[in-house]
This record gives C-alpha cells, structure tokens and sequence, in this order.
C-alpha cells in the first residue's frame, strides 16, 4: 500500500504537514522536501512539480510568506514563514486532524475488538 | 560551497530548462524570474546530492530533470497563480486572449446575476421560451414538408421527368406522369442521364395475412428506382434487375420503415415472409430506411413492387400500362451525369420528346417532356403555393408572438436596469468603459437567450409531436414525419442569439447612459425609472397591444372563414348519405364476378330498412383530378392546340337521385344503356354551355380520353364540387357502368335517417355475398367535408393557439408594467389619499391610466388588421376585408383580458395605507 498511502496522505495533509514544519523556524523549498522524506522514514515524499506550487498556492492565501534571504557563502534562497494567519490555521487544521484520527481509530478500534 | 568541484561542465543549464516549460504560462517577468530562480535552486541542490550518492553526472541530470516532468507542474502552476492578485492591465494593451478571458469573465458573471433573481430569471426564459418554441413548431413544419423533403443522396443532381400538356386555360403547365414505354425510350436514348427510374403515385391496394385484410398504399417502381435515388436498404436488398425484366415473373415486395414498425409489429424475420396483396403472393425482400417514405413529402407509401407487377397492382384502367403509351402512370426520376445542367437535359429529353410525338401521335401528340428539380416534385404546384402561403402567415404570426415575448423581456429588463443603476454607476466609476459595460449586458441577454432556446426546442418538439398527433388515423403511417435535423437546430441557435440581441440592446444602451455622479448620490431605494424609460416601456406595451390584435383578428378571419366553408354546398347532399369504398378486383374477382357482385350489392342492400337508395361509382368525391384529351364532335381541332380537360366519373343506375345531384335537362341513365346500345354519357351544366355555348349540348357527341368512340349527351345535371370543397366550377361527363366497366368503385347509400345507425346492417349484408372482402374504409357525407376542410381546421387551430398565447403574452406584461409603475407611485398614491382621495378614485386613476395605453394599441391593432385584412381577402372564403364580428370580437377579448390585467395592479394601489406608503420614503 506504500505509494498509494503516499499519495492519499498527500491530498489530505500536504498543506498540514508544510505548516507544521514552518512552526518553529523558517525554510526553503529544498529543505521543506528533505524533512518530509526523512522523518517519514522515506514514506512520503514530494516532486519538485507539486511541491512548489503547492507552497505558491500557501503563500497567496496568505498562511505563509517567503524572502529572499542571502547567507554568506551560498546562493540566495527563498525562506518561508508562518504568518499570523497561518498559525491559526495550522491550529484549526491540527485540531481536526486529531478529531479525525480519533474517529477513525476508534471505528477500526471496534471493529477489530 | 563543498561540491563546488564536482559541477562538471556537463550540468545543463536548469534556468533555461525551466524557463522552457514556464513558457506557456505568460507569467509577468518579474513573478517568473523568482519562479525560476527558486525552482532551479532546488534542481541544483538535488543534483549535487545525486551525484554525492554515487551517479554519474548523466544520470544525475536525467533523474533531475524527470522529476520536474513527473507530475504536471503547468497545470499546478497555473491553478495556483490563478488565485493571485491580478497584475495591473496597462492601459491600451489588450491582446486577443485578455479579450476572450475577459468574454469568460463576462459568462460568469452573466450567469452569477441570472442565479442571483431566479424569479426574473425563471419569468424571462419561460417568456422567451415560448416564443421560441412557437417559432421552432412552425419552422420544423416548413423543414419537413417545404425545405428538406427528400431524404435521398445527391438530391441536387435528381430530376423529375414528366408529360406536359398544353392547356386550354391559361396558368401553370399540366404535369402528368409518363407512360412506361415513353419512360423506356427516355431511358434507352437519352444522354443526360446516369440513371432514369420511374415511379406511379401510391395506389390502394387489399393486402391480406392470414383471414384479415386491411388496405395499404404501394407504388410501382422501375427495378433502378433506389439506386438511382441512392438510398441502401435498412435490411436485405432491394429489386435486382432480373426481377424488374419479365411481366408478373417476380412478385417481390420492398417495405417502408413505419409499414414495418406499425403493421408487421417490427418483426425481425420479415424478410421472405409471404404476404398476399390483391390476392397475389408477393415475398417480402428487404425494408427501406426510416425516414425514406417515397418522393411525396406528405404522403407516402407502405411498399413498393416492380414495375413489373404493374399489372397486378395497378387499378383496372391502367392494367395495360405497360404496353399502352396513352396510360400515364410513372413519374421518371433521373440522376443527372456529372457535368449535366438540367437545362441540358431538358434539351436532350425535348428532342427524344419530338421524335416520340412523331413516332407515336396517337398517344403522344400534344405533350411534350419537362424537368424540374426533384426536390420540386416533392410537392405539386397546387400544394407547394398552398403550403408557401401557410407557411408564410405562420412564419410571420409567431415571428410576432417572439417580438411580444422579447419586448416583454425588455421591460423585465429596463425595470432592473432601474434596480441596478447603482452597481453600474459604481462599476463606471471604477473605469469601466461604456462599451464593456453594454458587453457585459449583452452577454447576460444573450446567455437568457441561448437558455430560453433550449427550453424553447424543447417546447417546439412536443408542440410538433401534438400537432403530428392530429393527423388523420388511417393514413397515420403514410404520413410524413417530422424531420428534426441540423436546419432546426441551426434555426432555433440562431433565433436564440438574435432574440437575446433584439431584447437586450435596448435597455443596454440605455443603462450605460446612467450618469455616475447623480446615481451614486441617490439612495438606492428611491432609485426609479427616468421618464424616458417609463416612455420606452409605455411604447413597447402599446405595440404589443397592437400586435396582440392583429393575430387575434388573423385567427378570426380564419375561423370565420371555415365556418363559411361548412355552409358550402359541395353540389349533393351529404346528409344521411354513406360510402363504402370497395376493391373487388383486388379479391381477385374476374370481370363476370365483379359485375355480379354489383348487381347483388344492389339488390340485396336496397332491401335493409332505412336505405332510401343507392348507386356505385368511380369516383370519390374531393379525390377526383380532371382527365386531359377529350375530344368533342366538330371541335377535334381543339386538340391540337388547347386540350379539353374534365372530370369523368363512371356511375351506375340511380346515381344522381341518390347523390341529390339535380338532372336539369334530358334522361338520366337506365337499364337500356348497355353494352351494345347507343354509348352514351351526361355532362353538367358548366360544360354544356362552355363548349356549346347558346346553343342545346343534349344530342351532340364527345369522346373520352382514350377511347375511339364517340357517346351522344343525354342530360345535363347540375354542376357538383368534385376535387376541393367550394371550386370553380369545372366540366364533368358521367358514363354508364354497364357501358364503361371499372372495377375501382365507391358505393353510396342514401339513407332516410342518420347513415351510422345502419353502416353494420350494410357491411353484415356484404359479409354475406363475400366474408373475406375488406370493408374497413366507410365514410358518412359530413365526414366528407369534415376531411375536406381538415387542413384548413389545423391551420386555424394553429392560428388560434398563437393568437391566444401573443395575448396572454401581452397581458402578462401589461400586468407587469402596470405593477411596476404602481409600486413606483406609491408615495405619489399615499399623498393623493393623505389629501382625501378615495379608494374609488385611485382604482379608476390606475386603470384609465393603463387602459389609455391599451385602447391606443387596441387602435393601432384595428388599423393594421383593416389593412392586412385586404392582403389576406383573397385567401378567405365569404369573409370581408373588414370584417365586423372578427374586430370587433377580437378587440372585445383583448380589452377584457387588459381590464383584468390592469385590475389587480390598481387594486393593490387603492389599498396602499397613506402612513406607511408616506414613512417608507
């Protein structure tokens, strides 16, 4: 079931999961993508082709903003940030996530007893 | 950097590989060099990384690269940026796709502010919807029987081939059929044509299976006729020349669709079934395409069988047509070869033409050949101007009722103009220019319209379906269908866009007049309408009054005009008077059996009580057409210039005595006028004095066409209708049965009381000389004229259906318009009866000011309808150009119907509280 939970994870929590990785400090694309992968254990995993659209599509909601940031010694990246309006909606989002893990757990919870 | 070392030279270029497939997007610069230069930072660290694994820069690239093709990153791009805040659109710079997005723009917005005032919205399309469906019945009539009528490949290229014979009367040239053996010769020798077949007109014939008989319509058709119409069977073949070569060798039969469908059930083992037509078995091969139902476009027929069973088919006087070139049976139709014009052709069929009349001049002289357009053939002259005219008057009435229907729209329109003056002057205000704005209204009229024109087909297509339904039940299946096709859809596209343009750019124009500044000043709740618009829908209002009018006195006309033709005396009687058409030849009966069946018929019928009297003949009446090439003793000249044409019936004993047909002067026919005899025959009265004018025609001899004897005249009998109801008069010779022997015959029974109460006392006694004769054709005399006015009465049906839904079309929008302006005076209203006007007062108040309106459109319409009158006089019968009842009888129902509109409006105005009417402004 591998790349089809992939897949199904993605539609559902894509936006869920760019939100939580920009809660404690903004990133660039690049970095966003590897931290998926790896801490899902190489479960889930982004293509450059819906990965930036996707933070596009973020950005013009408003729940996140990128810069143009310059470090010494590397090229100049885009960084993105949670606004304001995107930690609510990361809260929001969370809290239904939850809601909705709780239900499903407890519906195949009973079906399994 | 630490891998700065490893990019080799062999890297591709990632910011031009994704500005490639950027392209397509039209992305502002400034946003697509961030994209490009985000995106190809990523590229390049997941390439590095790639190669940090181990991969040769090769690989490295390509699986870079793959992952940007992997999902549609153009269409994400675009989904995504579509939601972003709109660039600034430079001024002046439109090109062609910000033109169209901006027509998409329109479309939603169009179809936002339908959804936003459903009632509107639902009252509009309804409005216009039957105004539509009006115009796409009547336009799908004319498609059917006018415009497209024959269902056949390459219908340009096909002619129809027939005799032409010189007239004594001035007007069109006779078209007859050709007989066979001309038609052979045409075909043999012409060099015009790539294929000639022929056809005869459908004729009645008994076809039996198993004990029952029923009758169905055949036509005998040359072995070539499909192929050369080019038309393919819809199952098993048809006619193969051998079968078309020997006289009666091959009884072999091709079934129309609706034959198939309606009286074999659709069966699918119909093919080398037997069935028994005139008592012949014929095998059944193969069954024509739906929708091919002969040349006729109105009526059609079941079957057809080879010219070769012409014989068998064909009735008694044209059994020799095949060998006999005086016997006219077959229209030729004729496939042009490539390169051919029909002026050619006709020139080419002209010169065999001449040479035939000199080989022949028995049976040819006086006739020459004339081509016409197949698709002309589809309809006779007579019929062709019958159904112009109709379709004419239809096409203009419902064009009438869908400019009602539109104006009603307009007004609907003009009053939310009013309601939407703000949101304009707002959306002017920010820059819009005039003409997008009249775009964008536009585009709303038009979207009301295309929707209007599919609610409208839909109401033409039943209204058709219902009109079909009325056809008459025996002759259902031969009757044509109605050819729903791309010309109908077109149509009603058509008359959808337009009608969205005609009601739609008048108020448009107009709303984007609104001055901004005054608007937004004002409150949006006193927003009215200018006078200038109260004028425009005041004006529309008194034209739909008018218009209303005019068709509602067309259909009175009309009406009254068939009532008229009710009181026509045809010239007999038709009370208490049956017909039973009976085909004893079909049964196969010799001519010894049929002429005493006859005579038993006679005998035994006269005895049932309540039969008064009764006769056979040949002809039916109304059916009737007159027969060229009469010659009259001491006149023979006459027949080389001027045919003498006439109606000829062949009548047995006490005909006219039964018929009610007055005998004005001499004998009538009796039992001594029998073979043997004197041949002799009666003409009526038109034809004695136009051939022997002043002088006495009794004693003076005639022939008749095809015949070498001459017959003395006897009598002379008043002169009857014989081919339509209330005719000029035309001449008519009657023969005797016992000196004229025919097996087509029609009985008549006079009766003493209502015929229905004995038609089963008749047919029980026929039964009995023969059971398994089919009787199922019985007509009463009223029923005669009831069928010979029966498309007269649809016309006026019709006529009246669109009379009465323009009026109730009109009321509707005088309602409105009076609602509308009620609730506009409200304040106005409260302040007169704050000021101590009664109730009374406003109601009357109300209604004078909208009955003003109607009475000047009531006018307007009178005028128009004296003047149409005039056009229309020459097609009505017993009615005047001005005819009082009909104006005044419309004008009644119309101003009746406008009180009531405009009732209720002046009601509600008289119940308006001076208080409240007085706080709400």
């Amino acid at each position: 079931m591998g790349g089809n939970m992939d897949q199904e994870w993605k539609k559902g929590s894509a936006e869920l999961l760019i939100l939580s990785l920009l809660e404690d400090q903004p990133r660039h694309g690049y970095d966003i993508g590897k931290l998926i992968e790896s801490r899902s254990g190489g479960k889930l995993r982004f293509h450059t082709a819906s990965l930036y659209p996707l933070l596009y599509r973020l950005e013009s909601r408003g729940w996140i903003q990128g810069r143009w940031i310059e470090k010494p010694n590397h090229r100049r990246r885009r960084y993105y940030r949670l606004t304001s309006q995107g930690e609510k909606t990361l809260a929001r989002q969370r809290q239904s996530w939850r809601e909705f893990i709780g239900a499903v757990s407890r519906i195949t919870g009973v079906e399994h007893a | 950097m630490q891998l700065a070392e490893s990019r080799g030279s062999n890297m591709p270029e990632w910011k031009s590989e994704i500005r490639k497939r950027l392209a397509a997007l039209n992305f502002p610069p400034a946003r697509e060099q961030e994209i490009v230069e985000e995106l190809s930072d990523h590229l390049e660290n997941l390439y590095e990384e790639i190669v940090a694994e181990g991969a040769t820069p090769e690989n490295a690239s390509r699986e870079v690269l793959s992952s940007l093709i992997h999902s549609d990153l153009l269409a994400e791009l675009r989904a995504t940026e579509r939601n972003a805040p709109p660039e600034p659109i430079p001024a002046g710079l439109e090109n062609a796709g910000r033109l169209f997005g901006g027509f998409g723009q329109d479309l939603r917005y169009a179809a936002r502010m339908l959804r936003k005032t459903p009632g509107f919205t639902a009252v509009a399309v309804l409005t216009l919807a039957l105004g539509i469906g009006a115009n796409t019945a009547v336009f799908t009539i004319i498609n059917t029987l006018l415009l497209n009528p024959l269902p056949v490949e390459h219908a340009s290229q096909l002619v129809a081939v027939n005799t032409a014979v010189a007239k004594s009367t001035p007007g069109p040239v006779d078209l007859r059929p050709i007989s066979f053996l001309n038609l052979k010769d045409y075909r043999e020798k012409n060099r015009a044509f790539s294929s000639l077949a022929g056809y005869s007109s459908p004729t009645a014939l008994t076809i039996s299976t198993g004990p029952e008989s029923q009758r169905v319509f055949a036509e005998v058709v040359t072995g070539n006729y499909f192929d050369t119409l080019g038309i393919r069977p819809l199952m098993g073949r048809f006619f193969l020349p051998e079968e078309d070569a020997t006289q009666g060798a091959n009884p072999v039969v091709v079934v129309g669709y609706a034959a198939w469908q309606g009286r074999f059930g659709g069966a699918s083992d119909i093919l080398g079934r037997s069935i028994k037509l005139n008592n012949i078995a014929f095998t059944i091969i193969g069954v024509a395409p739906q929708g091919f139902k002969g040349i006729n476009a109105i009526f059609g027929p079941d079957m057809w069988v080879p010219s070769m069973m012409a014989e068998r088919v064909l009735p008694t006087q044209q059994h020799n047509a095949l060998v006999d070139r005086s016997i006219l049976v077959f229209t030729g139709a004729g496939h042009l070869k490539s390169g051919v014009s029909l002026s050619q052709a006709q020139a080419d069929m002209k010169t065999i033409g001449v040479a035939l009349e000199k080989e022949y001049p028995d049976a040819n002289q006086g006739q020459t050949v004339t081509l016409q357009p197949l698709t002309q053939a589809a309809l006779a002259a007579n019929q062709r101007q019958g159904l112009l005219f109709g379709s004419v008057l239809l096409m203009a009435i419902v064009g009438f009722v869908l400019l009602i229907a539109c104006s009603n729209v307009a007004n609907l329109l003009l009053a939310r103009a009013a309601a939407r003056r703000q949101e304009i002057a707002v959306r002017m205000a920010l820059g819009a220019s005039r003409w997008r704005l009249v775009r964008q209204l536009l585009t709303e009229s038009v979207l009301l319209g295309l929707l209007s024109g599919i609610l409208g087909f839909f109401f033409g297509y039943e209204g058709c379906q219902l009109l079909w339904s009325f056809r008459p039940a025996e002759v259902a299946l031969n009757f044509v269908d109605p050819h729903l096709n791309a010309n109908v859809f077109v149509f009603v596209l058509v008359v959808a866009l337009f009608t969205g343009l005609i009601f739609g750019i008048g108020p448009a124009l107009r709303s984007s007049r609104t001055p901004i500044a005054e608007t937004l000043k004002e409150e949006a709740r006193t927003a009215g309408r200018s006078v200038r618009s109260i004028t425009l829908a005041n004006a529309l209002l008194v034209g739909q009054v008018a218009v209303s009018l005019v068709l509602l006195v067309t259909a009175a006309l009309f009406l009254r005009s068939v009532q008229r033709e009710y009181t026509i005396d045809p010239g007999f009687a038709t009370k208490n008077l049956a017909l039973l058409l009976l085909y004893p030849s079909q049964q196969g009966y010799d001519r010894t059996k049929t002429e005493q069946f006859y005579k038993d018929v006679r005998d035994r019928l006269v005895t049932i009580p309540g039969v008064a009297s009764l006769s056979w003949a040949t002809n039916l009446p109304f059916w009737q057409g007159a027969e060229t090439g009469m010659v009259i003793e001491g006149q023979e000249q006459r027949r080389k210039s001027e045919a003498i044409s006439s109606v000829v019936n062949t009548i047995d004993l006490d005909y006219f005595s039964t018929m009610g047909i007055p005998l004005l002067a001499g004998r009538d026919f009796t039992q001594d006028d029998r073979g043997g005899a004197t041949l002799v025959a009666i003409v009526n009265d038109t034809m004695a004095s136009q051939y022997w004018p002043g002088q006495d025609a009794l004693g003076k001899r005639l022939q008749l066409p095809g015949q070498k004897e001459f017959r003395q005249i006897v009598g002379i009998v008043k002169t009857s209708n014989y081919q339509t109801l209330g005719e000029a008069p035309q001449s008519c010779v009657y023969v005797p049965l016992r000196q004229n022997y025919s097996e087509s015959i029609v009985l008549y029974v006079r009766t003493e009381r209502n015929p229905v109460q004995i038609i089963s006392a008749l047919t029980s006694e026929i039964r009995n000389i023969d059971p398994a004769l089919p009787i199922d054709d019985i007509r009463t005399g009223t029923k005669l004229i009831e069928q010979a006015l029966w498309g007269a009465k649809i016309g006026v049906g019709l006529l009246g259906v669109f009379g009465f839904l323009a009026l109730g079309l009109a009321s509707i929008g005088l309602y409105g318009i009076m609602a509308y302006s009620v609730n506009q005076r409200r304040r106005e209203i409260g302040i007169r009866m704050a000021l101590g006007a009664g109730q009374a007062s406003v109601l009357s108040l109300i209604l004078r000011q909208g009955m003003t309106l109607v009475i000047c459109g009531v006018g307007l319409g009178l005028t128009f309808s004296m003047l149409l009158g005039r056009v229309l006089s020459r097609f009505l019968y017993g009615v005047g150009a001005i005819d009082l009842p009909s104006l005044a009888g419309a004008s009644l129902i119309l101003l009746f119907v406008a009180v009531i509109a405009c009732y209720f409006p002046a009601r509600s105005a008289s119940h308006v509280d001076p208080l409240v009417a007085l706080h709400e402004s």
